[in-house]
């Protein structure tokens, strides 16, 4: 283990274990840039199944949307809108609180926004016994499923990806510098999208 | 064996695909008979005991291969280092038969994927060609015809020119912005082990019941929702071939913004790398619409869900549009690399400057910009809003304008210059351009409503299309190929015999997809087994030209694999180019620099005096002037 005490990249040394360490040509951290082009890439997914929404009622059915008969949960809908905003702030506070490395903090925060997010995913599944009609039922049926199950996955990566961050929370490997908690900030980032991205899916479906 | 199983590879490999077979059979069978269902389906409409084992076995095979060891580790909370290199680099042959997250080796891991795969689909061309070569039915039904062509596009298109394209720069782009490696090489890893899946399930679909996919490469909606069960593989297949674009572009993005070397601002940057940011941002924002339109075509076949469907409310249209969100800017994922890779070329042989360097960067970011709103074109014909063509068809126009920028600034390149055609790459550079420009106006012209109401479905789109896609991304590639191949092998490639590759290309291009012009004007229609008989001679002329350029192609796939071989080394710079990859011994060490070069002027300096893109790291810096402040400001 010698090697490992010299000085890496010195002039003289041409032999070296590891790639010399690349010049950071911008301030962003890597992880956090992917994960902001992946929401992007992801923002145009569900752009494909908006589109899709949309040219099922603007152009096909623009007199009957909702079909006749058919009552979408808004109550129901809404206290769940209302759960998922909130766990936005609690994955917000787990952040500030492991910047201030205050541990437990960030396992309360992480812990409730998990919590928060499982029991928006329960009622989801819920909502989808009670709700009376089948994805099969019509193009209406499809692209409720279609929007609303699109973004049901996407919750369900998300709750995957805040229990990895529960499991080392609990074991103490995140701290204060950044490099130290990008896997609460990374996975914060994505919770943030998920939230959006379900307020715009309730105002589409469910308000307007 | 025991402990072959449980060390990432091929063996537990094969163990994780019979896993995930079994695991999306189980699921399958469970789930049916939870639900009250018959557990074997009977009647078979969506194959579910089919389609969801095609999903779960690539994922079962990449747990078994090594693809997820690292992210589970870290998944389960264990200690795990960023900086890994236990899978890095090549010493040996069989190393690029592993989960490898070198840059340099998925690199070539593309590059020869690829173009197995164009070779698989240049013999699909081939007996498209012999079938076509007579009136009436010679080797093959109309069924299996429609299967044929369909897979002939699809393998083209994701498996060929977007990954060859994606191979290409995934060697060479880290080694020109003064980069290690990509900034995530397990993610970039993952993403080339994704295409050979996508190519088994495209190639696979051969076997299913009823044939390949036979909806054409665009599979609309609603026939492909009615097909037989090889189109639910083209559905899942482009998911992975989606996927794994998707990952790449990000990787790129990420490497570009990050890791450029000091000094390399927005303008210093190669052309090359230009064209991949462009690309990239294309293939982010776009892909997710092709990913969006077959899952919906597979949960109608598979679900019995309805988008599309009329009868049951769904918008018959709405399929091409999401489609060709896509599709449309695909067609420039197709062709931005390849001007980069044209205009490194073109500058290096004419020892010039890029004329209109910046003008040719923002072409490149026009074209991006303008290509999200050119869709419609392609569905004039379609029954689509009226008040919509005429807005797409000005739009379409329009993007003639950055790519005559870049016809134009390649010309001004190369006028008065020492033009050097010694080389197979500036051989393929300027037949790009002649060709290309043909394929470019014939765009032009299809992009007129009136003209396109008279073409639409004829051989002239296919003509067409070809033009570009061959006499445009394929030049390019072989351009590119041959510019690089002494880089990347270290040794030279046969000079005469690549001119006889390049001689008789050009001549199976322009007498394979020039008569269709003709052909496609006089109202043949493509994506038919049989024509009319006073189509015959042109035909065969055609079918024969198509044998020429097809054979042509073992003299380029002999010229690389002897070369590489046993060609005469190369040494570091046979080119004598400015840019930071050729500054390197070829092919590059492991981790490409010692020390990060410092870049202090443009890329394209050939003919200044004392003027330098880079200064590595083991040169003398004594005697070497501070890089000068640029006048424009990029990102520091």
């Amino acid at each position: 283990m010698e090697s490992a005490s010299l000085p890496v990249g010195h002039a003289g040394e041409h032999e070296h274990h590891g790639p010399p360490d690349f010049h950071r040509s911008a301030r962003i951290d890597q992880t956090v840039l992917g994960i902001l082009i992946f929401i992007l890439s992801e923002i145009m997914l569900f752009a494909s199944f908006f589109a899709a929404y949309f040219f099922i009622r603007v152009v096909v059915s623009p007199d009957s949307w909702p079909p006749a008969g058919v009552e979408l949960p808004v109550l129901i809908a809404g206290i769940n809108t209302v759960i998922l905003v909130s766990s936005s702030f609690t994955v917000h506070y787990a952040l500030e609180a492991i910047k201030h490395n205050n541990h437990r903090g960030l396992r309360l925060g992480l812990g409730m926004t998990w919590l928060l997010g499982a029991t928006f995913l329960f009622i989801q599944l819920n909502e989808y016994v009670h709700i009376g009609f089948s994805a099969r039922d019509g193009a209406f049926g499809s692209i409720f499923y279609g929007l609303t199950g699109l973004h049901g996955a996407h919750v369900f990566v998300g709750l995957l990806l805040l229990t990895f961050a529960n499991i080392r929370a609990w074991r103490g490997h995140f701290g204060p510098e950044q490099k130290n908690h990008l896997g609460v900030e990374v996975p914060g980032i994505y919770w943030h999208f998920v939230d959006i991205m379900w307020i715009v899916v309730f105002v589409t479906i469910y308000v307007i | 064996m025991a402990v072959a199983l449980r060390q990432p590879g091929w063996y537990r490999g094969a163990l994780g695909a019979l896993l995930g077979a079994a695991f999306g059979f189980g699921l399958v069978v469970a789930l049916r008979a939870i639900s009250g269902l018959d557990v074997f389906q009977t009647e078979q409409t969506g194959y579910p005991h089919v389609i969801v084992p095609l999903i779960t076995t690539p994922f079962g095979f990449l747990f078994g291969f090594g693809a997820f060891d690292y992210w589970f580790r870290w998944a389960a909370g264990k200690p795990t280092v960023p900086e890994d290199h236990a899978n890095h680099g090549a010493t040996r042959w069989q190393d690029y038969f592993k989960f490898n997250t070198d840059h340099k080796v998925i690199g070539i891991q593309y590059v020869v994927t690829t173009f197995g795969f164009f070779l698989i689909g240049g013999l699909l061309a081939l007996l498209i060609r012999a079938e076509l070569a007579q009136p009436g039915t010679q080797i093959v039904d109309a069924n299996v015809y429609n299967g044929l062509f369909s897979t002939h596009a699809v393998v083209m298109i994701f498996l060929f020119i977007i990954p060859m394209f994606a191979g290409i720069a995934n060697y060479v782009l880290p080694l020109m912005i003064g980069a290690p490696d990509m900034a995530f090489p397990r993610l970039n890893a993952l993403s080339f082990w994704l295409l050979p899946i996508a190519g088994i399930i495209f190639l696979g679909s051969f076997l299913a019941p009823g044939g390949a996919f036979d909806a054409g490469w665009t599979g609309y909606a609603p026939l492909s929702a009615g097909a037989p069960l090889g189109q639910s593989f083209f559905n899942i297949g482009v998911q992975f071939a989606g996927a794994s674009s998707i990952a790449t572009a990000l990787n790129f993005l990420v490497t570009i913004i990050t890791m450029r070397a000091p000094g390399m601002n927005l303008w210093r940057m190669p052309l090359l790398v230009w064209a991949n940011l462009s690309t990239s941002l294309l293939v982010v924002g776009a892909t997710p619409f092709i990913a969006g339109a077959q899952f919906m075509v597979l949960f109608e076949r598979a679900l019995g869900m309805n988008f599309f469907q009329f009868l049951e409310g769904g918008d018959v249209i709405s399929y091409q549009h999401i489609f060709w969100f896509y599709s449309h800017p695909a067609v420039y994922i197709m062709m931005l690399p390849g001007f980069g890779i044209i205009s490194e070329i073109i500058s290096t042989h004419s020892r010039k400057p890029v004329f209109g360097y910046r003008l040719m960067a923002l072409a490149l970011i026009g074209i991006v910009v303008l290509s999200y709103s050119v869709w419609a074109h392609h569905m004039f014909v379609a029954g689509m809003f009226d008040w919509l063509r005429v807005p797409i068809m000005i739009t379409t126009l329009l993007i003639a304008v950055p790519t005559g920028i870049k016809i134009f600034s390649w010309l001004g390149t190369m006028f008065y210059g020492k033009i050097h055609t010694y080389s197979t790459s500036m051989l393929f550079a300027l037949g790009f351009i002649v060709t290309f420009l043909i394929g470019g106006i014939s765009g032009v012209m299809v992009g007129m409503v009136p003209l396109d109401i008279h073409m639409s479905d004829t051989y002239f789109i296919v003509a067409h299309i070809h033009f570009v896609l061959f006499g445009g991304s394929v030049f390019t590639i072989f351009a590119g190929i041959y510019h690089w191949f002494p880089k990347m092998t270290g040794r030279m490639y046969d000079e005469k015999l690549g001119r006889v590759h390049f001689w008789g290309t050009m001549i199976g291009t322009w007498g394979t997809f020039v008569p269709q012009h003709w052909i496609g004007l006089d109202g043949m229609p493509r994506r038919v087994a049989d024509y009319a008989s006073q189509y015959g001679d042109w035909n065969l002329v055609i079918s024969v030209f198509a044998f020429i350029l097809g054979t042509v192609q073992l003299v380029f796939v002999y010229n690389m694999i002897v070369s590489w071989r046993f060609g005469p080394k190369a040494g570091n710079n046979p080119w004598r180019a400015n840019s930071i990859e050729w500054q390197v011994s070829s092919p590059p060490p492991v981790f490409n620099f010692d020390q990060i070069p410092r870049v202090v002027g443009g890329p394209y300096e050939y003919g200044t005096p004392g003027a330098r893109h880079a200064i590595m790291g083991d040169e003398d810096e004594l005697e070497l002037p501070e890089p000068k402040p640029s006048t424009v400001a990029g990102p520091a």
